[in-house]
């Protein structure tokens, strides 16, 4: 029996790796079972093929303690290093085991010790709040047998490309990625954070998502599904709901989480995932049905499927709104030798509030150029086989605030913010600091900057005090940074670009070495060496103060987690934040005239566009920074 | 599978005894259920109990739980349900009305709402699934749920009826097959969202049939809907009557039916949609490009799931997606990029690409030149998080084996170019983790790099594969090359990676497949590292590197050695008061690796450079310890055969003392009474010899205990001051009492030392102060020292016996199977006065072999051991005892031996050793000349300072002298004593005597004819010869005693006998010997023998006259032997 994406056992733990919530599937057990029985029978010894059977939540949360003991943190290494023992997950030597892990299942019953079968493996891991979600999908017993050969393997650690590599396994198994796109779910629901994409209208405050555009046209516009937790408008609708939340906060009171609505989790799971088989994982769509249900006056379309995504269709006046939305990321290092890096991504955001089940279509300009490349689109959207044809978009919409396109491009009018930020170090505590900045050079109207701040943090170092005044803006510091507002909310900038420079001293408290956190020894006990070696190199190479510092200060730097790009302490360096509203800086566009909809109707369109920053990193040109060559364009 | 007619409801069963559950007790009941162990095992013996009452909760009208209870009931149906096969079918039964009865409930939202309906349909299905007992009446109560399609408010019901159709359908394959066409129209009418739900139930109907391949006809609906009976196929079980093949006309059309819809499905219904159509277009040999065309445009879709199922379409389909390599691998980056995406779903876009790339590698090389030609697309961006930084590398890694193969494949033109690439490849992707270079070797960025560094180094050649030549040419390529080019330029710039790389090596070095990969580098950075090195303090940050290096025998220790010897040289040259303890540290360290160096080469590999190495340490290193320890390691390497030596160095590490600490010898184990018992009669195998044997055989020894030792400035005078004679000479001590003698007498009365006396005197006086002068004191410094060489050997056989050691089987040489003792320590006492007598330590000596016993037991009787006897091997089995004596007076005497060391097998061996005779010749010491006197001038000044001492001894004048002694501290006087010995002996038989044993001690030989006898042997060589006898008879009589003139004034052997004798013998008179003994601490003992034809007149004078006892024995058994 082919198998999309089935799901063995959902578990939920909290902070103090209690299960707090557990779900199990008996019908993908029993699937399961008929799997290992197959494959045992089909030859191979039967060592390999007894496989264990679902944990209970005690033994579950005991093997997951286990693991995290032995990998030093909860997601683990990822990457082998001289702790990884043999039978972990970082001996497979890849940073995906910090997400889909392996535990060994400890049956308090069973006396002997058959470690080889106790191997519970996928179990995706997905870290919400303080809520590790476990999720189990179905697999076949083969690949749980290559994964075990893979983490115990005697050799150096795989090659790339060759047989039975973890990849190919990811590749065999689909009902992975569903795990995790159902334990993002599960996620979202549970912090309550289920936050549909934004659609701005003309600098008017965000539309709402779908529940508004099922309770807007009858006047409830208070009811927004928008960063709130979900739980509320079900606990006044479901009579059962009053007597389990009775039970969830006598259960937080004993595991000391915070409570979520297992109610609505539950009802999530039963409908998105009946019998452990995926079908739909649209919370509002799921929460609406269970909310609302459905009238005998809600017709379907009279020659067309409704689409299962779609479960109603809108009624009342209409309009389709888009927004784009922008995010730049840059490297400034204002050096010869690496040059700067921009990049820009894009998704443009959609609300159809059109009745029936029509198609739009529209041609994207920005499309034409050399500068955007499409990542991707909404599954609403019909991409023809050949790929994007870049003339047009044809979709059909949804209900609520969609994304509809992303897409990644290089900056057509050159960076926002340009120049230069110096940082000297004059003593061990002392530095002096330099900004040259050009904002909006060369942006015409109307590009607006509503706003721009630049921040210098110092997570190490408590700023004392600070001496400087800048040429525009003003100044802010706390403990850990100084903040300089150059353009602050209510007088944007547009149509000019302007100059600012700021030059100023900055004290800091003397340096303390930390003492590190015991866990991060485990990555290494080289340290001792090092003493000996850094008092060596003091006497003479050491001329410059700040190369000094660093080092000194280097020596308690906290390893990176392998979800940062890099080690953020290590480097001295401005962020700057902006928002600009008025166009786009790649160029993307929609032509509001040319958009069509099919069965035609009269529909007013509007669009807007912002670009916010993301990471537009000034580093510290008498610094190091952290660079990479530049991924060309074919 | 049993198939029941449905039986009538029965009555509910009397609840049993167990009282009814409240809220709280479910709740806390589903709690240890789920909780597991001891919590729900608590429970098992209730649970036909539990069900009953949990189908009694969920018919009351107002249970607030039953959403909870049915989803209990459904998760642990297991060990509820299949507990009581017996009422299994019942309970089923009863399941199912209570569902019947509830569907038929209309719904008024308080108590019977559409969630609860939805729920017990799903539970009751799932239930029923998992006890394995197939029920028709619920098919036929779910088929009259979807029997109503587009009915407005219960569609969700509808849908999730169909949904549990399915699941019964996947469960028993072909379960609806006979209604097929119902299902068909039903979803072809139905329109509302329900309607993939209904697909896909059709649509696994078909995929069912395909597979068991039934002949059914799908458009057939003369089988009505309800009621339902299971099909025979299913009844029958087989499955196998159909033999009338599928029905391709009609599957055709559902199948484009079925493609007509996909755009209604959700994500997730697509991948159940896909896994189900793909079987089953192969099987009716659809055209791929059809479903490429239907569906491949979901890749570019922003739902990962869609992405992949996508992908898991290429297999099955892969002439469809020829071509679209390139187009798929490129979607599969851009999703590595999207940062809308959580990071994981990036991460596997990345790994699909890699394990895509495998399945195209699989295929055909050559399609994976779209792949590679992407391959600059790789670079990992600044912000990329580390994990993806580190997959990407990976891809990066792959692209480059991909360059290879291609070449190989002569896929691509350029040759020379590829290589180039490939490095240019690894260094500019390294650059995103290049922080790796001064950060914290334990910082993430370390470990990516090399991680990245271990696939780039591996290459191509996995581990499965047992084909030598892969790993062969990759030692050869410009990657290895390049790489280890870059390695070394990494130690000598980041001291701090050094660790790391040495990790690395390990890494190789553990796996076999690699393991000449790691021995390469370690090769590698023999050659270009060593000679980059600076020759300073931070060396020692590439020590690990080193040991490393020492480690590994295939790389020649010469380098290495050269490089640390510079550096213990450079460790010596630099040393000042600061670096005190840096040299320790370092100097330690150095050693180590020597230590290394032993253990895992052969020695005879290292002999000569290790040994120049330790022995400068041992010379010339400022710290004592490692003086020590490399003296220890020089001798373990020049005593200790290579195996043994192995063993002992390596049981340190298995007890984890430190490798830079002493060799084990600090291995306790308790003794035991039995050990006590075996080490009794030790000295009958272990044995400590003389090497040189005593003239002397009996032994006795004047016990004169009242005087002598014991007394710890016994013969000596302390010297406060020089101005202060007196008090000097009132601590006189006893036994200078007991010289009884006028001069003494004298010396003991306060009384002004001679001052006026005639020149020949006081040449005398300063020939014996500059002898004086240089005797050392020994109560304020060492004194002169009397070495007595032994040997000590042991029997292999006995040891081995006692001991209880097993030889060590398979071993190779000969001397591999004796067995050995380990730190040996001897440690002397002795009631003789000889001081405190050093311990003397043997760190290693292997037994005699037993063959050997004969000749041992012959040898040891004899107690000679002919030292050119022994042959290099039975020197090997002799360990060279040196016991040194600082005699506080000459007198023989005994030394007892006590031994403790330790056997192969740990035990502590203790005991007592035979004792070692000392005589009065091991007393015999040449004097010590001065500093200033010039080596030609030493037999004038030997001569000289004979003729004071006969003077001195001979006179009382000189007794009141007294002589200060090295030091300053004490002085000395002399209170001579004369005798004489005849003995009745051929010259001949005198002069060898006297050359064979007194020859260093000849100062001068008078007389022609004897100097014409002796100078020729060669053997008495530079000393004063004089041919004339009136010359000697001159100089040595210069008392004015001429005894030939006169008898000689004999103090007390005045006899005429001896006149007479002396008399005649002077007729023949060859010649004379004149024979000076220093007697440590500070005594003498003079010899003029005057030579005759057939007897020898020996004078004696002595400034100790106890000795003159043992003198005589010695005399007799030198010459009458």
């Amino acid at each position: 029996m082919p198998d999309g994406c089935s799901i063995r056992a959902i578990w939920i733990l909290n902070s103090l790796d209690a299960v707090v919530f557990s779900r199990r599937f008996p019908v993908v057990e029993k699937r399961w079972r008929g799997a290992c029985k197959e494959s045992s029978t089909d030859g191979g010894d039967l060592n390999d093929t007894v496989f264990p059977l679902l944990p209970s939540d005690s033994e579950l949360a005991a093997a997951f303690v286990d693991r995290k003991r032995r990998e030093g943190s909860i997601r683990g290494c990822g990457i082998r290093v001289s702790q990884s023992a043999k039978g972990s997950d970082s001996w497979v030597d890849d940073p995906i085991t910090r997400h889909i892990i392996g535990i060994y299942i400890n049956k308090e019953e069973e006396g002997d010790d058959n470690t080889n079968n106790n191997l519970l493996w996928p179990l995706v891991l997905h870290r919400k709040g303080h809520f590790s979600i476990l999720v189990l999908p179905l697999a076949e017993p083969r690949h749980l047998k290559a994964y075990a050969r893979l983490c115990n393997r005697s050799d150096c650690g795989n090659a790339v490309g060759v047989e039975d590599s973890i990849s190919s396994i990811l590749l065999d198994l689909p009902s992975i990625t569903g795990a995790f796109m159902a334990a993002h779910a599960i996620g979202d629901i549970i912090t309550g954070d289920v936050v549909e994409p934004e659609v701005v209208v003309n600098a008017s405050p965000s539309v709402g998502g779908l529940l508004d555009s099922l309770t807007g046209s009858i006047g409830i516009s208070s009811i927004s599904s928008r960063a709130k937790p979900v739980a509320a408008p079900v606990a006044t609708s479901s009579p059962s709901s009053s007597a389990v939340i009775g039970t969830v906060t006598s259960d937080a009171n004993k595991t000391g989480s915070r409570p979520f609505d297992k109610d609505t989790l539950r009802t999530f799971i039963s409908s998105s995932m009946p019998f452990g088989t995926l079908l739909d994982l649209s919370f509002p769509n799921i929460i609406s049905i269970k909310t609302n249900g459905f009238a005998s006056s809600d017709l379907p379309p009279s020659d067309l499927k409704q689409p299962a995504w779609k479960p109603y269709l809108y009624k009342g006046r209409q309009r389709i709104l888009f927004s784009i939305h922008e995010t730049v990321h840059a490297a400034m290092y204002d050096r010869d030798e690496i040059p700067d890096s921009i990049s820009i991504c894009g998704q443009i955001n959609c609300r159809a509030e059109l009745e029936g089940l029509p198609d739009v279509s529209f041609p994207l300009i920005g499309l034409n150029t050399d500068k955007i490349e499409v990542l991707s689109f909404h599954p609403c959207a019909q991409v023809p086989e050949h790929g994007v044809d870049k003339q047009a978009v044809m979709f059909s919409p949804p209900l609520g605030n969609f994304t509809l396109m992303r897409y990644q491009a290089v900056c057509g009018v050159g960076p926002p913010i340009k120049g230069f930020y110096q940082l000297s170090m004059v003593s061990e505590d002392k530095g002096d600091f330099l900004f040259k900045l050009r904002l909006m050079d060369g942006y015409k109207s109307p590009l607006t900057m509503e706003f721009c701040t630049v921040t210098m943090p110092f997570p190490r170092r408590r700023v004392v005090s600070f001496d400087g005044t800048p040429s525009v803006g003003i100044v802010s510091t706390t403990e850990h940074s100084v903040e300089w507002k150059i353009i602050m909310g209510g007088r944007g900038l547009s149509g000019k670009s302007i100059e600012a420079t700021f030059s100023g001293k900055v004290q800091f408290a003397p340096w303390k070495p930390q003492t590190l956190p015991s866990s991060s020894s485990t990555f290494g006990s080289i340290t001792d060496e090092d003493s000996d070696i850094e008092t060596d190199g003091n006497n003479n190479s050491m001329v410059n103060v700040e190369e000094f510092l660093m080092e000194k200060m280097n020596k308690d730097l906290h390893p990176a987690d392998l979800e940062d790009p890099f080690c953020w302490h290590a480097f001295n360096y401005a962020k700057v934040s902006f928002k600009i509203i008025g166009a786009s800086l790649s160029g993307m566009s929609i032509d509001m005239k040319s958009l069509s909809i099919y069965p035609a109707v009269k529909a007013p369109v509007e669009s807007s566009t912002q670009v916010t920053s993301g990471d537009y990193i000034l580093w510290n040109t008498l610094g190091r920074c952290p660079a990479a060559i530049a991924a060309t364009k074919v | 599978m049993t198939d029941k007619p449905p039986e009538p409801s029965p009555s509910p069963s009397p609840p049993p005894p167990l009282k009814p559950l409240s809220l709280q007790d479910w709740e806390s009941l589903i709690d240890d259920f789920q909780h597991g162990g001891a919590r729900r095992d608590r429970w098992t013996s209730a649970h036909p109990i539990l069900i009953d009452q949990a189908l009694s909760s969920l018919n009351k009208r107002d249970f607030p739980l039953k959403l909870q209870l049915i989803v209990f009931l459904e998760e642990f149906s297991d060990p509820l349900f299949t507990s009581d096969p017996d009422s299994l079918p019942k309970t089923l039964h009863r399941l199912i009305e209570t569902l019947r009865a509830l569907i038929q409930t209309p719904a008024d939202g308080v108590h019977v709402t559409f969630a609860l309906k939805e729920q017990m349909m799903l539970s009751v299905t799932a239930i029923v699934i998992a006890a394995d007992y197939m029920l028709d009446g619920l098919v036929e109560l779910l088929l009259t749920v979807i029997n109503r399609p587009n009915h407005g408010f219960d569609r969700q019901a509808r849908a999730l009826a169909c949904e549990c159709l399915r699941e019964l359908e996947k469960s028993y394959p072909c379960l609806l097959s006979d209604i097929g066409g119902h299902l068909w129209s039903l979803c072809q009418s139905e329109r509302t969202h329900a309607a993939q739900s209904y697909i896909l139930l059709f649509t696994t109907v078909v995929h069912n049939i395909v597979a068991k391949k039934l002949s059914v006809s799908i458009l057939n609906t003369t089988v009505p809907l309800v009621p339902f009976s299971a099909p025979q196929v299913l009844v029958n079980s087989s499955g196998k009557e159909s033999s009338g093949g599928l029905n391709y006309k009609e599957l055709r059309r559902a199948m484009s039916f079925l493609l007509e819809w996909p755009q209604v499905l959700t994500p997730c219904g697509m991948v159940e949609f896909l896994a189900l159509i793909m079987p089953v277009a192969m099987a009716l040999e659809l055209q791929a490009s059809m479903l490429k065309v239907q569906f491949f445009g979901m890749i570019y879709s922003s739902d990962p799931l869609l992405c992949h199922v996508v992908l898991t379409m290429y297999p099955p389909f892969l002439d469809a997606f020829d071509g679209q390599e390139g187009r798929i691998a490129s979607r599969l980056m851009l999703l590595s990029r999207e940062t809308q995406h959580h990071l994981v779903f990036r991460l596997l876009g990345l790994h699909w690409l890699l394990g895509f790339s495998e399945l195209v590698l699989r295929r055909e090389v050559r399609k994976l030149k779209a792949i590679v030609d992407m391959g600059l697309r790789f670079y990992p961006s600044v912000f990329d998080p580390l994990a993806l930084k580190a997959l990407k590398l990976d891809l990066l890694a792959f692209c480059s084996i991909c360059v290879d193969m291609l070449k190989l494949e002569g896929a691509s033109g350029e040759d020379t170019g590829n290589d180039k690439l490939v490095v240019k490849v690894f260094q500019d992707g390294l650059v995103s983790v290049s922080a790796f270079k001064w950060l914290p070797p334990s910082s993430m960025e370390t470990a990516v790099a090399f991680r990245t560094l271990h696939r780039f180094l591996i290459g191509a050649s996995s581990h499965s594969d047992n084909d030598p030549s892969t790993t062969r040419s990759l030692m050869d390529s410009t990657t290895f090359t390049s790489i280890q080019g870059m390695l070394v330029d990494l130690m000598l710039e980041c001291r701090r990676l050094v660790p790391v790389i040495v990790a690395l090596t390990d890494r190789l070095f553990g796996c076999p497949k690699h393991h000449w990969l790691g021995e390469r580098l370690l090769q590698s950075f023999d050659q270009h590292l060593l000679p980059k090195v600076k020759l300073d303090y931070t060396l020692v940050s590439c020590f690990p590197i080193f040991d490393k290096i020492a480690e590994s025998d295939t790389i020649p220790p010469r380098g290495l050695l050269e490089l640390l010897t510079k550096f213990m040289a450079f460790l010596v040259v630099k040393h000042g008061p600061y670096t005190g303890l840096r040299s320790w540290s370092q100097g330690s360290r150095v050693l180590g690796i020597c230590r290394t160096f032993l253990m895992h080469h052969h020695s005879s590999r290292l002999f000569l450079r290790l040994s120049r190495l330790f022995a400068f340490t041992c010379l010339y290193f400022p710290d004592l310890e490692v003086r020590d320890n490399a003296r220890i390691y020089l001798r373990l390497l020049i005593c200790v055969p290579g195996k043994k030596l192995r063993d002992m160095l390596n049981l340190g590490e298995e007890l984890g003392i430190s490798p830079s600490a002493l060799p084990s010898f600090n291995i306790q184990s308790p003794m035991s009474a039995d050990n006590i018992k075996k080490s009794r009669n030790i000295s009958s195998y272990i044995h400590l010899e003389r090497v040189i044997p005593l003239l002397v055989k009996q032994f006795w020894s004047l016990s004169l205990s009242s005087f002598g030792f014991g007394n710890n400035d016994s013969g000596y005078l302390e010297g406060i001051r020089d101005s202060e004679p007196i008090i000097e000479e009132t601590e006189t001590d006893s036994s200078s009492n007991i010289y009884i003698s006028p001069e003494a007498e004298r010396i003991d009365r306060p009384q002004e030392p001679l001052r006026v006396m005639d020149a020949k005197i006081s040449e005398i006086l300063v020939a014996l102060r500059m002898h004086f002068s240089c005797i050392p004191d020994f109560r304020h410094m060492p004194g002169l020292k009397v070495r007595i060489s032994c040997s000590l050997r042991f029997e292999s056989d006995t040891l081995s016996r006692i001991w209880g050691l097993d030889s060590p089987t398979g071993v190779l040489g000969e001397l591999d199977a004796l067995p050995a003792l380990y730190a040996t320590v001897l440690n002397f006492s002795s009631s003789a006065p000889y001081g405190s007598i050093a311990s003397y330590h043997i760190p290693f000596l292997l037994g005699e072999p037993s063959r050997k016993t004969d000749i041992s037991d012959q040898a040891a009787s004899l107690a000679i051991v002919p030292v050119e006897n022994g042959s290099g091997e039975e020197e090997s089995l002799r360990a060279p005892v040196m016991i040194e004596l600082e005699p506080r007076e000459p007198t023989p005497g005994l030394i007892d031996v006590s031994i403790e060391t330790n056997a192969e097998n740990g035990h502590i061996i203790r005991g007592r050793l035979h004792s070692i005779t000392i005589g009065i010749e091991d007393m015999f010491l040449k004097a010590v000349v001065p500093p200033g006197i010039p080596e030609e001038a030493s037999p004038g000044y030997y001569l000289d300072l004979f003729s004071a001492l006969w003077e001195a001894c001979g006179n009382s004048n000189t007794g009141r002298e007294t002589f200060p002694l090295k030091g300053g501290k004490g002085v000395a006087a002399i209170a001579g004593t004369r005798s004489v010995k005849l003995l009745e002996v051929p010259s001949s038989s005198v002069i060898q005597a006297t050359e064979r044993y007194l020859a260093p001690f000849v100062v001068s030989v008078l007389g022609e004819p004897l100097v014409s006898l002796v100078r020729d042997g060669g053997i008495i060589r530079d000393i004063i010869w004089k041919d004339e006898a009136s010359d000697y008879a001159l100089d040595i009589t210069s008392s004015g005693t001429d005894f030939d003139r006169g008898p000689l004034p004999l103090t007390y052997t005045d006899d005429v006998d001896e006149m007479d004798s002396l008399v005649n013998i002077r007729k023949k008179n060859v010649g004379c010997f004149l024979i000076l003994i220093f007697l440590p601490p500070r005594f003498h003992l003079l010899f003029q023998m005057e030579v005759c034809d057939v007897s020898t007149l020996v004078r004696i004078r002595t400034d100790h006259w106890p000795c003159l006892a043992y003198t005589d024995d010695y005399l007799e058994a030198l010459f009458l032997a």
